[in-house]
């Protein structure tokens, strides 16, 4: 499965390829489009991504978790171009033996490809305007383009 | 040296283009973008270079021929 693809995502198929006869817990976690956004109507989103180094990044990640969880399945999948409204953008599922490291795990994942996986949204208005949007700022709490803050580690 | 720019930096620059200017470092490739189109310089300021499909410091020396990308912070999910 590619990491990046422009196909619409198969949630139902990658879940029935998400079963593991060792894990009692399956976490699914789906990214989707929402019809609005700092007060404004959305229409659409178009993502973007510098793929070669967006799957590198992607395949270490899960590896990442894998190993810090010891996890039975660790996949995502981030769609690109056009996404409509309520369709999903990314897909994260994790299976462990227990649900607590399914959970803290996907949300592991799911962080870091947002603040540091090359992928770029460009939400489009109801009004005709659009704007690139969301961008990671951690660096300016952390001083570092390569530090960030993730929300899992927040509580 | 090639370069090729994402997201909203296609707002200041051409999706690729080439500079023939001799250039030591990433920054002052950094330097020289944001002197060649002054309102990116802040958004510059929050990108990440790549060069040879591998991450890159400022310091970072760069060659003639090289293909440097340049990624604005990422905003995916």
């Amino acid at each position: 499965m590619d990491y990046i693809t422009e196909e619409q995502l198969d949630l139902p198929g990658i879940l029935a390829e998400s079963h593991h006869p060792a894990a009692g817990a399956v976490v699914l976690f789906s990214g989707e489009v929402r019809n609005n956004n700092i007060g404004k109507k959305v229409d659409y989103i178009e993502y973007e991504s510098y793929v070669p180094m967006a799957s590198k990044m992607m395949d270490q990640i899960l590896e990442d978790a894998r190993q810090r969880w010891n996890l039975n399945i660790a996949v995502a999948q981030h769609r690109i171009g056009k996404v409509k409204i309520s369709e999903s953008a990314v897909v994260v599922i994790t299976a462990s033996a227990h649900r607590s490291e399914a959970y803290a795990s996907n949300r592991y994942i799911i962080d870091r490809i947002k603040h540091e996986v090359p992928i770029w949204k460009c939400e489009y208005f109801e009004d005709g305007t659009s704007v690139w949007g969301g961008n990671c700022n951690c660096h300016t709490e952390t001083g570092d383009l390569n530090k960030h803050i993730y929300e899992s580690e927040n509580g | 040296m090639k370069i090729e720019v994402f997201a909203a930096l296609k707002n200041y620059f051409s999706k690729e283009f080439e500079i023939a200017d001799q250039l030591e470092t990433v920054a002052d490739l950094r330097q020289h973008l944001g002197n060649l189109n002054p309102s990116s310089s802040q958004l510059l300021g929050m990108c990440r270079f790549v060069v040879q499909e591998d991450l890159v410091t400022d310091a970072h020396p760069l060659l003639a021929n090289d293909h440097v990308v340049v990624l604005p912070p990422s905003s995916g999910g």
